[in-house]
């Protein structure tokens, strides 16, 4: 086993922490120290300059789209390293507005165009009139099974990739398609918050294990007591989407 | 006036079987009437609405209390801060005839609400406690939320009142550009913050760079300044000394008042000191400010105790901010305690139980008092998680989905210990946690005399 720590780079904590993406980071590195694993979580603020080659992961949260667009100021000049960095493997988990950055554009109901980071082909829009997509939330997904979580989103996303998962309850990328989120290399990108990883404990094992294979370290996880966890998503599905409980099982 | 008679028969029908008519009756007479709103607002002479994230509730009834001292007022009580509720205490207030019972209105209204009502009624002050985050499936936004306050304070020509230490409120102030009156605590009480808490304004919404602080109240409340233009806390025209029990309220060229807190906590004297202010604004004097706070009932759940045997303390948590101040005030009480927090997810708590993870529950993990914690209500499952998350024990954890069974057990299990309880809810489980806590008190009473008697 490496001695080596591994190192989560958070983007913008202070600007996107909108639904609650601190659950998240406890989520990861809870499940790193509970398996003895050393980790440390770079907050990487609007005055840091991100250095992506030092990070083992990288999460970037949700916010209003006034953050998000003094987040797409800020990353546009860190883009270039980003994307090369993307296309090396670097995990990148990334939640509701973050997630619309990777695209080409987010265009708000004003027509006025958020500008992404252009690391996905991908475009969000948000016409007048629209209703906001929100409520609880269930897809099916290949590597870890049933996702659960709320969303919230005013936003259609549209891309051609491979998406995190089929939509079973809720709305997802569009509430047209059915499909929710996206996979491409090793990012992660969703409109599921709640937030995404507590009560997805085999996404957030899936990602980890991304995360120590990139970092080029001892990729075996223990199993952990997730019974807690479990639990948590057997009442949550059976209290507000019954019909999903078959799937769970 | 058929919609007014309607009104009228429906909450006379549901007080007949014992329940609230706070909000129905107004929803039913909208529905016959939908200028309802505009016709009685033509009656009144003045509206003063109270607004915000955090404390609506508490600041209209201190707020009622000292107007009602002057004049016959009309207020809506019990938090139903929507236009159904609103119209609701109209309609209790009016005669057969649709004649309003007073001229002068002290109403809670919710951020989302006001746009619509803002030109329906004489507003003549805004109070805005603080915009935090709230309820986010419903606002969509914080931002949002701002915007929707802008929106409602264009309407109206009233002047403002606002919590200079929040700087939202202050951006809606410099934005709203009429006589705005700012309140704020005694710069010296600020402290230097090692908590790593929920700050929701934390950028300048002038220019966008992060704001530099000196000291924080609690949340984004604090000494505030943009580093990059000219944004910065307000000096306030109305400055609150927080002193435990008692608060000091100083402005220029008046004399200082002592005002006794009928609640206990910051966020309360906040409260107290937004009340005072908007009492200021309308000219009252300092014998109806105190005889207000003295009349003021305390609403449920607002850090109420019960004696069941052992010490009982109710208190509401419906977002990050404010559920962090009541966990400070929980685990500085240096005596051994057990837990209830209690999650439900209907309406009106919020759909979205997000904001657990956004609260610092840490806080617990780190009170070397704490005993045990049970979670409750339909989200029990999710809070329990939380905790772990959080560092707590799991064998420290418990799980009872009913309320009554849960604070059950902590009480049974506290007593044995000689500790004592605290219960946390969101808003759904609240009131019923009052009324079996005050079944509890009286069927203690009742034995305890009993016993006496039997002693004796």
């Amino acid at each position: 086993m490496s001695h080596r720590a591994l190192r989560i780079g958070h983007l913008f904590p202070d600007l996107l922490n909108l639904y609650a993406d601190r659950g998240n980071i406890l989520t990861l590195t809870q499940r790193l120290r509970w398996r003895g694993r050393d980790v440390i979580v770079d907050e990487i603020t609007h005055a840091d300059t991100p250095r992506f080659g030092a990070y083992d992961l990288v999460l970037l949260g949700g916010g209003s789209d006034r953050e998000q667009m003094l987040v797409a100021g800020y990353l546009a000049n860190h883009r270039t390293e980003l994307r090369h960095a993307i296309e090396d493997g670097l995990p990148l988990l990334a939640i509701c507005g973050g997630y619309q950055l990777l695209g080409a554009y987010y265009q708000v109901p004003g027509g006025e165009k958020i500008p992404g980071l252009e690391l996905i082909d991908m475009v969000t829009n948000y016409s007048a009139g629209q209703p906001r997509l929100i409520g609880n939330v269930a897809i099916l997904t290949e590597e870890a099974g049933v996702v659960i979580g709320f969303e919230n989103h005013g936003g259609r996303t549209i891309h051609q990739g491979a998406p995190l998962g089929k939509v079973i309850h809720g709305h997802g990328n569009d509430g047209v398609t059915g499909l929710e989120g996206i996979r491409y290399r090793n990012v992660w990108g969703t409109y599921i918050h709640g937030p995404l990883l507590p009560k997805n404990p085999r996404l957030a094992d899936a990602i980890l294990k991304t995360m120590l294979q990139y970092a080029g370290v001892d990729d075996a996880l223990d199993p952990l007591d997730d019974s807690m966890e479990e639990e948590a998503r057997r009442s949550f599905v059976k209290l507000r989407m019954p019909e999903v409980e078959a799937a769970l099982a | 006036m058929l919609a007014i008679w309607v009104g009228k028969l429906v909450a006379w029908l549901l007080r007949l079987r014992g329940h609230d008519a706070t909000s129905f009756p107004g929803k039913i007479a909208l529905r016959l009437s939908p200028n309802l709103l505009r016709r009685f607002g033509r009656q009144l002479r003045r509206a003063i609405i109270v607004t915000g994230t955090n404390g609506k509730t508490t600041t209209t009834s201190l707020l009622a209390a000292m107007v009602s001292q002057q004049e016959p007022i009309i207020t809506n009580h019990k938090g139903a801060n929507l236009i159904q509720g609103i119209v609701s205490a109209l309609i209790r207030e009016s005669s057969w005839t649709g004649r309003l019972h007073a001229k002068t209105a002290v109403l809670e209204v919710d951020e989302a609400t006001f746009p619509l009502i803002a030109d329906s009624l004489p507003v003549v002050v805004i109070v805005v406690t603080n915009v935090f985050r709230d309820q986010l499936d419903r606002y969509g936004e914080l931002d949002t939320t701002v915007e929707k306050l802008f929106s409602a304070i264009r309407k109206t020509e009233a002047c403002l009142v606002l919590n200079g230490d929040d700087p939202l409120c202050r951006h809606l102030g410099l934005r709203a550009s009429r006589k705005t009156f700012y309140y704020g605590m005694d710069r010296t009480t600020a402290k230097t913050s090692a908590r790593k808490q929920m700050r929701d304004g934390q950028f300048c919404l002038q220019c966008g760079q992060e704001l530099s602080y000196e000291g924080f109240w609690y949340g984004q409340l604090g000494l505030y300044k943009c580093p990059a233009c000219d944004f910065v806390r307000p000096h306030p025209e109305f400055l609150g000394t927080y002193r435990g029990r008692t608060l000091t309220f100083a402005e220029d060229q008046v004399p200082e008042l002592e005002l006794t807190l009928p609640v206990q906590g910051l966020y309360n004297a906040y409260n107290v000191l937004a009340a005072a202010s908007a009492a200021r604004v309308l000219g009252l004097w300092a014998d109806p400010i105190h005889a207000g706070l003295a009349a003021y009932l305390p609403p449920a759940g607002r850090m109420q105790s019960f004696a069941v045997g052992v010490p009982v303390t109710l208190n509401l948590i419906k977002n990050p901010t404010g559920c962090d101040s009541v966990l400070e005030t929980v685990t500085s009480d240096p005596r051994r305690k057990w837990v209830v927090i209690g999650i439900n997810d209907l309406a009106a708590d919020g759909r979205d139980v997000s904001w657990l993870w956004d609260a610092d529950f840490e806080q617990l993990a780190e009170d070397e008092y704490l005993e045990r914690i049970i979670t409750s209500g339909l989200r029990a499952h999710d809070m329990a998680l939380r905790l772990k998350y959080a560092g707590i024990q799991p064998h420290q954890i418990g799980v009872i989905e009913e309320m009554d069974d849960a604070m059950d057990k902590a009480i049974a299990e506290a007593t044995a210990a000689q500790a004592n309880v605290y219960v946390l809810s969101t808003y759904t489980l609240l009131h019923p946690a009052v009324q079996t806590l005050s079944e509890k008190v009286r069927s203690d009473e009742s034995q305890g005399l009993a016993y006496r008697t039997s002693v004796s």
